[in-house]
């Protein structure tokens, strides 16, 4: 998910690292442009987040649905180890109705997945999203991309899986890894651990499994 | 009516009064009651470090005493733990009393672990940190007194307990265990230094201050010995030049710290520097490089000892992705060759044995295959890379 004003300062650099490890990679934009991106309908804006998401999936449902297993979905400022989300979708199965990322319970009963840390979903689940809109089970009701989806998932059965690691350590991350690595002073718990559907291990919070959001200048 | 007024007034008051006089006392007492919290958790916070500090370190004459080598459950470090037994390094860190909760906390909490001895030098005593005093002032222009000191009290305090004398910066993360591997082809008994080598003003060269550089015991001996004999005196201020001019001096080799494939090790800069960023061509850098620079990933080795101006949250970040984060189904690309005269046989037959246990263990969840004991294991099963069709290219000086 990307806008033409951040092309050159933040998707090249995606292009040139973790990318070249995706089978396939659609950058979507409001525009078209050289670069390449896709063009969405929609304008830039954090209020059009959903709607870009929406318009994203259904190109991808349209151009792409039989070229992969599964559909990432990540921001311009996230860093996915594609190896390692690899392995983490190796025990589902992609026919399945399922999505996967770090998972929060708020707002949403069965949970959602947050959207800077990136989510992913299986073919079965793109396919029942697009028939959601297609069939007017889901609507464009917020511009809270990430819950928004989650309630479209919620709607149209699909599941959400667990992402942990073995240990039952994080993978999914919504901030980069200085914010849990160090130990603090004790603060408020900080709105995204409060959010989380699964309970925190404590030391050991990070698995060496990991997709995450980086912020960079 | 008018009674009955004033009347009014007078509760309206009262109530008003009484509701901001409760409102204000609330906020103090939450606000004591927070800072005390804090204090309590801030406590355990300490206590929970000392704790951990007493099962890693032995805390004698000063100086940090590493009990066992780290390392974490499940994890097969035998080659590592081979190498620290055989390839003893005493750390000691140049810091100073205003840097030990800024700084030098954080490098005792990471990298400082790997070592087999440490020593926080400063110009004042701390027996708590501990910190040694060196009897210097601080600053700048204080930094060859302090390395020419610091070297003195290493060699008279613990030159039995170390083969190789390492100085590092409380901003520089040292991987230890890669300096292991690159001292590991080479005795203490050589007269060598290793470090980033820079060429200007000396014959041979000299090694850069903030990534670090290490002395065998032989150089270290000779280092005291041209102190003592007058051939080496405090020439200037900039540390890292007058010390490769007194090593050139006493006739210490400037060692060559790359890998097999020439790339550099030691880095005077963070990983985000070397990797991105663009050095203008008139940057003293360029210059004063002794081998040519490599921008872009090719920069640094994969089994890189030192960066500098590392700060604290850093020092985290880069013992995390050092230790823990890979990327999953990759046998590291680049095997330095093992070095000579360490067995691969031990290593491999414990491996074997190892992974037994793993594939009985594996029955139980498939999720179990987070198994990094595996991947690691084959490290030191394998035989030297075919990239090295020549003998194991042993880091020398030239």
């Amino acid at each position: 998910m990307t806008g033409p004003k951040s092309l050159e300062s933040r998707t090249k650099h995606i292009r040139e690292t973790w990318a070249k490890r995706c089978n396939k990679v659609p950058c979507m934009s409001s525009v078209e442009t050289d670069f390449p991106t896709v063009k969405l309908n929609v304008s830039e804006g954090r209020e059009n987040l959903y709607w870009k998401t929406i318009r994203a999936f259904q190109y991808i449902h349209q151009h792409h649905l039989d070229e992969a297993d599964w559909f990432l979905k990540a921001d311009d400022d996230t860093f996915a180890v594609v190896e390692n989300l690899r392995y983490t979708l190796c025990r589902y199965d992609p026919l399945k109705p399922l999505y996967l990322g770090r998972r929060f319970t708020p707002f949403i009963s069965q949970g959602y997945m947050s959207g800077g840390a990136g989510y992913v979903l299986s073919k079965e689940a793109l396919r029942r999203f697009v028939e959601g809109f297609d069939t007017g089970k889901c609507t464009h009701f917020s511009t809270i991309e990430d819950m928004a989806l989650g309630k479209c998932m919620e709607t149209m059965k699909v599941e959400p899986a667990d992402s942990r690691d073995s240990k039952r350590r994080q993978t999914f991350h919504p901030y980069p890894p200085d914010y849990d690595l160090i130990r603090q002073f004790p603060r408020s718990r900080p709105w995204y651990l409060i959010y989380d559907h699964y309970p925190p291990t404590g030391v050991d919070c990070q698995s060496s499994v990991r997709s995450d959001a980086l912020k960079r200048a | 009516m008018k009674a009955l007024g004033s009347r009014f007034s007078f509760c309206a008051g009262f109530v008003v009064g009484t509701f901001t006089l409760y409102v204000f006392l609330r906020q103090v007492c939450f606000e004591r009651t927070l800072s005390a919290q804090q204090a309590s958790s801030s406590d355990q916070l300490h206590d929970h470090q000392l704790e951990e500090e007493r099962t890693i370190w032995k805390k004698d004459r000063s100086a940090l005493f590493n009990l066992k080598h780290p390392h974490h459950t499940d994890e097969d470090s035998s080659l590592a733990d081979e190498l620290y037994k055989k390839v003893r390094i005493l750390c000691w860190v140049m810091t100073g009393p205003n840097n030990l909760e800024k700084k030098a906390r954080h490098v005792k909490s990471t990298w400082s672990r790997h070592c087999n001895v440490v020593v926080f030098m400063s110009s004042v005593d701390d027996p708590d940190f501990p910190t040694v005093g060196l009897g210097t002032k601080e600053g700048r222009d204080q930094l060859y007194w302090k390395t020419i000191r610091a070297f003195h009290y290493a060699y008279e305090h613990h030159s039995n307990e170390a083969d190789w004398f390492l100085k590092a910066d409380d901003d520089t993360y040292v991987i230890v265990d890669n300096l292991r591997w690159v001292l590991s082809n080479h005795t203490p008994e050589e007269p060598i230094y290793f470090g980033r080598r820079f060429k200007p003003y000396t014959k041979q060269g000299y090694m850069s201050g903030g990534a670090g550089y290490v002395l065998s015991k032989e150089a270290l001996r000779r280092f005291v010995e041209g102190f003592k004999s007058k051939l080496c005196t405090h020439t200037t201020s900039v540390e890292d030049l007058a010390m490769g001019q007194c090593m050139e001096k006493v006739g210490v080799l400037a060692g060559d710290s790359r890998d097999t494939v020439h790339r550099e090790t030691f880095h005077p800069f963070v990983p985000e520097q070397h990797l991105t960023a663009k050095f203008p061509k008139s940057f003293w850098y360029w210059s004063y490089c002794y081998y040519p620079i490599s921008e872009g990933p090719n920069c640094c080795s994969d089994v890189s000892v030192s960066f500098h101006y590392v700060d604290a949250s850093h020092m985290y970040l880069l013992e995390y992705y050092t230790y823990h984060l890979r990327a999953f189904g990759y046998r590291y690309r680049y095997q330095p060759p093992t070095p000579l005269g360490y067995n691969i046989e031990q290593s491999s037959s414990r491996a074997a044995a190892e992974e037994k246990k793993e594939l009985t263990s594996q029955e139980k969840g498939q999720g179990e295959g987070d198994d990094p004991s595996r991947t690691d294991k084959r490290q030191g099963v394998d035989p030297p890379p075919a990239a090295g069709k020549d003998p194991p290219a042993v880091p020398s000086g030239k």
